[in-house]
């Protein structure tokens, strides 16, 4: 390798050192982009036909407002919890004798996969999990440990089941959507393959999937039961 | 006519209407006494609504530079959140009480408007991911007025309560599209070739075992550099997959898909391992609430390395 490879790896050496001493993420990011973009001797700004660092920063940063949108939903979600949204949730969760705080995430995962076969991608983060999803996860906790509100519960477990609510979301999300073939991930792996010259049918790509889909439902599953576990033996302790 | 309809009913409306949601919250940040940062913190807020709204029309360079004014303001540390106090716990407590489950009708608009709408652009033949997207945005509109009805609550109320979200967010929201454009930057400067080549410098060729092990720990790797596994795909695939497993041992159609497909999903753990995920991990950590910032990883992270470890295997059994 080159000095100048060895510099255009300095932009991963200061995400790595800058997210380690918990420096400013967007600062760290943006040192990033402009060591490696610089060591590559890419211009500043557009010229000559070559594209600058700083057009580059705008472009990407404007193709994908998509990832954003979700702030467009924030009024409506934050005015239905000042109405009492949570609390209906929790009390909803606690009629229902077979919900627990783990169940719902398997359920909830399952729900997401499902999307995925339908061919529907999007980020469940702010239109299921903080609305809906999390409040019955600790109403449901609330009735496993008999507390008298979601309020009462002790903290760590209301900061794993914050965890687990937002990694359910990911595992169903991300394992799910190759289940269709007009998703995204699995068209890319087909322009990709058929670009390198090398012949695959888009069905199978879906069809070898199934196995990985099936185990992160199952690892899942492990996962969350023993959630449930801990949330029993804290009950148990208390 | 039917341009009207898809002016309306495409991605640059959905990005206009969030762009006049994120001015609002500007200026109620600017107009917030109780802000300790109101200026810098309505002026970050205010940039990025313009960002979405003139986003297709503004030369790159511009917004280029309207994001490094934003990361300034955020570097300072002056992107912060009001410092007004919550409305008591008891007002909910009596609005769930009065308004019962109905509480639930405006947030259900969301998911069933992001349906709706990925349905009809199905029938139509356009792209469904798109759809979706267009859905979510007029979903969140539809909701916001649904929810204003029902619980009688005034335009301004609900911003204020969106703003408050917003803000005890802060600047993780624009994180994700931050990392887009470093993801765009190393790919530029190719980046993906100097970790592919790396893979292989280490790696014996004669080794089915160790060649499947290279592909998986550098898809993995390199998506935990970008926080995309769809950046590390074509990387790892045209550096490692194709040429040094798949083509040497002329690998059938069957073979190469399955081969194919579990790289993509060897990444998928990488992105469960990496804050630079940040739309999947550190957003929805802020989102949460939760305490820790990377929470949410540490909980993936059991899962992420079982399931990678199944991938290798899985691959090599299969190929071999």
């Amino acid at each position: 390798m080159t000095l100048q490879d060895w510099l255009k790896l300095g932009g991963i050496a200061i995400v790595v050192v800058g997210l380690a001493l918990r420096l400013r993420t967007t600062i760290v990011v943006v040192a990033a982009a402009f060591a490696t973009g610089l060591a590559a001797g890419l211009p500043l700004f557009s010229g000559d036909g070559r594209t600058g660092l700083i057009d580059m920063l705008g472009k990407a940063f404007a193709d994908n407002r998509l990832v954003t949108l979700f702030i467009i939903t924030l009024p409506a979600i934050g005015l239905a919890e000042k109405h009492g949204l949570q609390i209906r949730a929790g009390e909803f969760i606690r009629k229902l004798r077979a919900a627990t705080a783990g169940r719902l995430q398997i359920t909830y995962q399952l729900f997401r996969i499902v999307h995925g076969v339908i061919g529907i991608r999007l980020n469940g983060h702010p239109s299921f999990v903080r609305p809906l999803v999390y409040p019955m996860s600790i109403g449901a906790a609330a009735k496993q440990m008999r507390a008298k509100n979601p309020e009462s519960l002790p903290s760590e477990v209301s900061e794993s089941i914050k965890a687990a609510a937002a990694a359910g979301e990911n595992y169903g999300n991300f394992y799910g959507q190759n289940l269709s073939p007009v998703q995204a991930g699995v068209l890319l792996v087909y322009g990709t393959m058929l670009g390198l010259g090398v012949e695959i049918r888009l069905w199978d790509l879906v069809i070898y999937t199934t196995p990985i889909v099936a185990f992160s439902v199952l690892i899942a599953a492990v996962q969350f039961l023993r959630l449930d576990r801990r949330i029993r033996s804290r009950c148990a302790k208390s | 006519m039917t341009k009207i309809v898809e002016a309306v009913f495409s991605l640059d409306a959905v990005y206009a209407l969030t762009g006049a949601v994120l001015v609002v919250f500007a200026v109620l940040t600017i107009r917030d006494r109780e802000h300790p940062r109101r200026l810098a913190t309505g002026l970050f807020w205010l940039l990025l609504g313009a960002i979405f709204l003139f986003g297709s029309l503004m030369p790159y360079w511009v917004t280029g530079l309207l994001v490094l004014v934003m990361v300034a303001l955020d570097g300072a540390g002056r992107v912060t959140r009001s410092s007004k106090t919550e409305d008591a716990p008891q007002f909910a407590a009596n609005e769930a009480r009065r308004l019962g489950d109905r509480i639930f009708l405006p947030v259900l608009f969301i998911p069933i408007a992001t349906f709706a709408a990925a349905g009809v652009f199905l029938m139509l033949g356009r792209d469904v991911g798109r759809g979706a997207l267009v859905g979510l945005g007029f979903g969140g509109a539809a909701a916001l007025l649904a929810g204003m009805r029902l619980t009688g609550a005034s335009l301004h109320r609900a911003m204020q309560a969106g703003r408050r979200i917003n803000e005890t967010m802060g600047s993780v929201n624009i994180l994700p599209q931050l990392l887009a454009s470093l993801g765009v930057v190393f790919t530029a400067a190719g980046v993906g070739q100097l970790i592919a080549s790396g893979v292989v410098a280490i790696v014996p060729a004669d080794n089915l075992f160790l060649m499947v092990l290279a592909n998986c720990f550098g898809m993995a790797l390199f998506t935990i550099v970008m926080g995309n596994s769809f950046a590390a795909f074509p990387v790892i695939v045209t550096g490692v997959l194709v040429p040094l497993i798949l083509k040497p041992m002329g690998a059938d159609p069957a073979t190469s898909a399955m081969a194919a497909i579990l790289t993509l999903t060897a990444g998928s753990s990488g992105t469960l391992m990496t804050p630079m995920a940040a739309n999947f991990n550190i957003v929805p950590a802020a989102l949460l609430d939760l305490r820790d910032q990377y929470g949410v990883i540490k909980f993936q992270l059991p899962f992420a390395l079982t399931i990678w470890s199944l991938h290798v295997v899985l691959m090599w059994l299969l190929i071999r």
